[in-house]
């Protein structure tokens, strides 16, 4: 597969999954702001923006129309929901040829579908009901890919960029909620309520999978194990980790081991990180650095793999 | 939805494409041919008294028992399908790109098997002629020391490479793909207007146009008789494949300058039609004077690039070094025969407007042949008896400049001020050699959909002829249309949309 292609694929679904992120997030924040007063729901919403906030900038936490404004549908906030759409379709228009027809045009129709949308359009009527559309849009198209793309190549990284986002937005997002001294914020707010680890799990549509396996009793610390070490649960960090561990075993089929070493020894050590954490020894309070390294370790493979198989100088292979 | 499939359903039941009795439809009274005008020109559909021709006698019928709202959502249904599939160019404005589709016409252009075969013949006939007329520029230059074709007008072309001198080059074959315009004269015969010899485009619609137009009118579709093009990219394929030295392995690219290109969804669709790879110029490198496509598992040789990337830019160290579209080296490594590039480079000094008038003389001096189809007749300003009658008719002349395409740089004489051919005449004066001239031609018009109603309007054809080790042209072509009344410019970038062309097989 040419690495210009590889590279397009990987960021295209690097960006669905940002969008389906960003979208779940808004929703679950939306539906669920109705329940809470107002410094519970300030606060909650200040979590939100942190947490899909790229660049450190985020709107005044007590203006939920400015929030969602910038993380929906600012066009300049090159992490907002509209905007990664249009770099996955880019992306994706790039590699028309690669893609069936069904994956380019149901992205196509949801691009087209949501770039006239504004704030102003979704507010009136329940506001949240863009972003579930969008959210289901996006998870047809991740249905829709599966079944009609080979599972080659270029499907490995295409899940390669899925789970690799995954593993850095779950993590960040536990870092959010557990984190001593959370990142991103002037002044930290209140510590969690109950609400709030229900709207946690929510975020990760993780509330019935988490109550089939620990009942319906909310615990943080519960919580945390089920959405870092669950190893059969799609949205948790475990499970991305192994997907991208499968992913990379399979991209690039005729590199020989030489050059595959630096990635699949970089995936075999964060695998490991997760296969033996204990969650116990963490919530004492190295939960913080345990997180942070495990977004500094994706970034570390997202290099390798870029010096290995994408952006390799000729003179290495020659 | 519910009316769709039951309109359809209807559609597909009459065996004739005719339903229900169509009522007496007077042209120029009654809906939808309302507003229909014939002119001076030959019309697809009418002959001069008002008849309808007898091949479009279904798709007239037709058209007179569907209600114009019916029409419309046809209409609607193609353009969002256009939308949906991402056929689209972008048109960039100071802040904002936005993306618009060409415009499609509901109504398909019908071509008899009659006319198709004689089309079919004369363009067959024509790039025979015109590839042996590029390997003998490119070699011997025999046609130039018979004096048959003036030897300044080739040395001084801007499109003649001199790098391509005595390069071999697979089956004498340098136009691989060719996009002919052809328009028809008022007396019906088709005349070619040019050749594009180069990197034509618009097959990508041609193929496009027949998936929506066949939904929207299945029962005529099926009962005329319609001649299949989907096998273009196969005849695509094999026509390159049939370039490469060898048989077994044969690698081969679409090469693209990029996403940003106006042309890009066609690359991208002949690459996943033929089930090649779609490279860019950063893509490739050159070592030891191969091509060499960068993959994930390391580097692999291309074996024949069918370029959709112009001459100036393919190589910054032999051609443009501004480009930053093309690979430095490929030429050479095209020279050490380690790659073969379609079309072959310097193929545009064939498709000039001064060769154009003397491809006739040259289908009788390497094929011993009468052409089969005509050019429009030309004058050559590089001849001063000729250039005296341009100057003196110039109210009555279309004038073009040598090296242009796409209308631009030309005088329509009929439709331009005193002064304008006034100033038009000290160019030519000054530069004689760069003009030529032809009467205005009236093309030939064809039933449109426009504001509900149908419509004349002007149309042209573009079929592509494929050429390697055989000659195939697939039946059909891409029908331009100039939307608006009365224009004869289809150029798409001036208002131009397109039509499916639909060739009968009997």
């Amino acid at each position: 597969m040419l690495s210009r292609v590889a590279d397009s694929l990987y960021w295209m679904a690097r960006y669905l999954e940002r969008a389906e992120h960003t979208s779940r997030l808004i929703a679950v924040k939306l539906e669920s702001m109705i329940e809470q007063s107002t410094a519970d729901a300030e606060a909650s919403w200040a979590r939100v923006a942190v947490a899909l906030a790229t660049d450190g900038v985020t709107a005044d936490a007590d203006d939920i129309f400015a929030i969602t404004q910038r993380l929906a549908f600012d066009r300049d906030n090159p992490s907002s929901l509209l905007s990664s759409l249009r770099m996955a379709r880019d992306n994706a228009r790039q590699v028309r040829e690669q893609l069936s027809t069904e994956v380019w045009e149901h992205l196509n129709r949801l691009y087209l579908r949501l770039q006239p949308v504004t704030i102003q359009s979704t507010w009136v009527h329940q506001p949240a009901r863009v972003f579930r559309e969008s959210l289901e849009e996006l998870q047809t198209l991740e249905g829709v890919t599966f079944s009609t793309l080979r599972h080659g190549e270029g499907w490995h990284f295409l899940e390669l960029g899925r789970y690799i986002e995954r593993a850095q937005l779950v993590s960040r997002l536990l870092d959010i909620h557990f984190g001593v001294d959370a990142p991103g914020y002037a002044a930290p707010p209140p510590p969690p309520k109950y609400l709030d680890w229900l709207v946690l799990l929510k975020f990760c549509t993780a509330f019935e999978p988490y109550c089939k396996e620990y009942t319906a009793a909310i615990r943080p610390e519960r919580i945390a194990e089920f959405l870092l070490f669950d190893p059969e649960f799609p949205h948790s960090v475990k499970f991305a980790v192994d997907r991208v561990r499968d992913a990379l075993a399979r991209v690039a089929p005729g590199a020989p081991p030489s050059r595959r070493a630096a990635c699949e020894r970089l995936a075999g050590r964060l695998k490991a990180a997760v296969d033996f954490g204990q969650i116990d020894e963490l919530i004492g309070g190295s939960i913080d650095p345990f997180l942070v390294e495990i977004t500094h370790q994706c970034e570390q493979i997202h290099e390798a793999v870029y010096a290995a198989y994408i952006a390799y100088g000729a003179e290495t292979v020659l | 939805m519910q009316h769709e499939t039951l309109a359809n359903a209807e559609d597909m039941g009459s065996p004739d494409g005719v339903l229900l009795p169509v009522p007496p439809v007077r042209l120029g009274r009654d809906a939808p041919y309302a507003k229909y005008a014939l002119g001076a020109a030959y019309d697809e559909m009418f002959s001069a008294d008002g008849d309808v021709r007898e091949h479009c006698a279904a798709l007239h019928g037709r058209l007179a028992t569907l209600p114009p709202e019916e029409l419309i959502r046809r209409q609607q249904a193609c353009e969002q399908s256009f939308l949906q599939q991402g056929i689209t160019f972008t048109v960039y404005s100071d802040k904002q790109a936005t993306e618009r589709i060409i415009p499609t016409d509901l109504l398909p252009r019908l071509v008899t098997a009659d006319e198709w075969e004689r089309i079919d013949r004369g363009l067959t006939q024509r790039i025979r002629a015109l590839n042996m007329f590029l390997r003998d520029i490119y070699t011997d230059g025999r046609v130039l020391k018979d004096g048959v074709v003036p030897r300044p007008m080739i040395y001084g072309s801007k499109h003649y490479r001199r790098e391509m001198r005595g390069l071999p080059v697979p089956h004498g074959a340098y136009v691989n793909v060719c996009g002919t315009d052809l328009v028809r004269r008022e007396d019906g015969a088709f005349v070619v207007l040019e050749d594009n010899l180069r990197v034509p485009s618009g097959v990508s619609y041609m193929l496009a146009n027949r998936e929506v137009v066949r939904r929207a009118f299945p029962g005529v579709f099926r009962a005329a008789g319609v001649r299949a093009i989907d096998h273009y990219p196969q005849e695509l394929l094999a026509t390159l494949k049939s370039l490469a030295p060898f048989q077994e392995d044969v690698s081969i690219a679409v090469l693209t300058p990029g996403v940003f290109n106006s042309a890009y969804f066609e690359h991208a669709f002949l690459a996943r039609q033929m089930g090649v790879e779609l490279v860019e110029g950063r893509d490739l490198l050159i070592n030891d004077n191969v091509v060499f496509a960068r993959t994930t598992s390391g580097l692999k040789r291309i074996d024949v690039i069918y370029r959709r990337v112009d001459d100036d830019f393919i190589d910054p160290l032999i051609f443009r070094e501004d480009s930053s579209l093309g690979v430095p080296g490929i030429f050479n490594a095209y020279r050490a025969g380690n790659v073969v590039i379609a079309n072959a480079l310097g193929t545009g000094v064939a498709d000039d407007k001064a060769v154009y008038a003397y491809v006739p003389r040259l289908i009788r001096y390497y094929l011993s042949e009468e052409p089969i189809l005509d050019n429009v007749e030309t004058y050559l300003c590089r001849e001063p008896k000729q250039l005296g009658y341009v100057l003196a008719n110039l109210d009555k002349l279309v004038v073009k400049a040598v090296g242009e395409s796409g209308g631009y740089g030309m005088l329509v004489g009929p439709h331009a001020s005193l002064a304008e051919r006034d100033a038009f005449a000290q160019k030519l004066k000054a530069d004689p050699e760069n003009y030529i001239a032809q009467p205005t031609i009236q093309l030939s018009t064809a039933p449109t959909f426009v504001d509900g109603g149908v419509e004349a309007r002007h149309v042209d054809l573009r079929p592509f002829i494929l050429h390697g080790e055989k000659t195939t042209i697939v039946p059909g072509g891409l029908t331009r249309v100039a939307l608006r009344r009365g224009s004869l410019v289809v150029n798409s970038s001036q208002g131009g949309g397109s039509k499916d062309t639909w060739v009968l097989s009997a």
